[in-house]
Formats: structure tokens, sequence, C-alpha cells
């Protein structure tokens, strides 16, 4: 008996290579295009396409599920959290374009096929819990059962994430030495 | 023409030098940030990679796993390292990690 089997077989279906070749092109792309551009609202618009480029590659070679979290979790977290870091330091001036006017119309079109996305995403995902009792477990229950320690150690480290954050968000500012001074400082710390 | 191991590796690779590119030629934390993010997925597109094409391929579930771990993991790290950028933005008005240089 052979001690390594046969590998799993690549890829050949000529539709799906070529799938996963143009997302994949696509993917190193944008994340130069995030990395390089100058403006910061678009690089986080690039990380975003990133993040959901990476979400469709896990649709050729990956669990369902893990598509589903990479799309509705790590993107849409990430991508609020970039947002939001802008809004409370540069901030998000309003656009000058109007409404009803083309560009408005086809950003509004790519937002809904966006939405219309995450919502079939969502619902025809078999998420680890049992909402109904035929649905399939498979990853879910790899993730609970067979790496307890590794999920609680998880749960520690996203916990004290957010405890940090709010920790920094919160704390007052030192008086900068030349002289920019902070928009929250309360007086020097201690 | 095919779609296998090899493939994923190198454009995992390729990811990971985008994200070093990132980290090193740029003063921007939340450039950084964005740079240490795509080294995370670069990651775990490894593991997924070996999960699916090779010899993980016995528990193909377990790449999986990791991916996940690795991506809450990440977005945990860009929690922390944006409020940083927001207090590093308070101080000096910039997201440069040098401002203080003059």
């Amino acid at each position: 008996m052979p001690l390594i089997g046969a590998l799993p077989q690549p890829i050949t279906s000529a539709p799906l290579v070529f799938f996963v070749y143009l997302v994949l092109i696509l993917l190193i792309g944008s994340a130069l295009a995030s990395v390089l551009l100058r403006n910061t609202l678009y690089g986080i618009g690039a990380f975003a396409a990133s993040m959901v480029l990476v979400a469709l590659l896990y649709l050729a070679i990956a669990p369902f599920l893990l598509v589903a979290v990479q799309l509705l979790v790590f993107t849409t977290v990430s991508a609020a959290l970039l947002i939001g870091l802008l809004r409370a330091t540069i901030g998000l001036t309003a656009s000058s374009v109007g409404r009803l006017s083309p560009e408005w119309v086809i950003g509004a079109a790519v937002s809904a096929v966006m939405f219309a996305l995450l919502a079939v995403v969502l619902g025809a995902t078999a998420w680890p819990v049992r909402a109904c009792c035929a649905l399939p477990l498979s990853l879910g229950s790899t993730l609970i059962n067979d790496y307890p320690v590794a999920f609680a150690v998880l749960a520690l480290i996203l916990g004290s994430a957010s405890i940090g954050t709010g920790l920094l968000i919160a704390a007052p500012t030192l008086r900068s030495p030349r002289g920019g001074g902070s928009t929250t400082a309360r007086g020097a710390r201690r | 023409m095919s779609a296998g191991l090899n493939l994923l590796l190198v454009a995992s690779a390729a990811l990971f030098a985008v994200g070093v590119l990132g980290v090193v030629t740029r003063r921007s934390a939340v450039v950084m940030l964005l740079g240490t993010q795509f080294m995370f997925i670069a990651g775990a597109l490894v593991f997924v990679a070996f999960a699916r094409f090779g010899l993980g391929a016995a528990r193909a579930n377990a790449g999986a796993t990791m991916a996940l771990f690795i991506g809450a993991v990440s977005v945990a790290e860009l929690a922390v390292g944006l409020a940083m950028a927001a207090l590093i933005y308070r101080e000096h008005r910039s997201f440069a990690l040098d401002a203080d240089r003059g």
C-alpha cells in the first residue's frame, strides 16, 4: 500500500479553468490597485473587490460555507471598518453627481445586484446551526466538533480585539509636541 | 490547460508579494493594513489549495476551517489596526506613520 495516495486531479473543465484564471488575474490586479492607488477611498474599494474575488475563487475550489462567510462576513466587516475609519477621520464628502443621472442609476443597479447576490448566498448557505432538521453540516461540524480549542481561542481573540478597539477609540490622545493638537483630547495623559 | 495546485500556489505567492509591496513601500497606515490583509488572504489561499488539490484532500474541510480561522483573525487585526490608525490621524492629521519626523 503506497504511503501517499493519488492526489486529486486539477480542474480540467474549460469554462471552470477560464473562470479560475480570470478571477486570479482580476484578484492580483485589484490587489495591486488597492496598494498602489493614492486615493484611500479608491484603495478601499479595490480591497473590497479583492475580497469579493477571493470569495468567487473559493466558489470553484472550496466548500460553499467558506464562500458565504468570505462574502457575507469578512468582506462586509472589513469594508465597514474601513469606511467607518474614513468617516471618523478624513470624512466622506457628499457626491456632486445629481440623482437620476446616469452615474447614479448605474451605481444603484450595481448595488442592487450586489445586494441580490448577498441575499442569494445568504439563503443558499447551509449555516452550521440546526435551523432545519436536514441541513448538511460538514464544514460547520468540522469547525465546531474537531477544533473546539481553536474555536474558543478564536472567540477570545475576537473578544479581545473588540475590547481593545473600543479602548483605543475612546482613549484621549496626547497633545502633539509639534503643535498639531488632537481633535478629541481632554488633556495630556499622565 | 488546467488549474491545479501549482497555479494557486503561484497566485498565492503573488498576492503575498503584493501585500509585502504595500507594507514596505507605502507610508500610510491604512495601506499597510491592507497589505497585511493580502498576506493573510495569501496564507488562507494556500491552505484551501492544499486541501483541494494536495495531500490535505483526505480531510478537505480542514483547509476551509483554517481559512475561516485566518479570516477571523485578520478581521480582528484589521479592527485593532484601524483604531490605531485613527489615533495616528488624531495626532498628526495624517495616516503617514512617519508624520512626526517633519
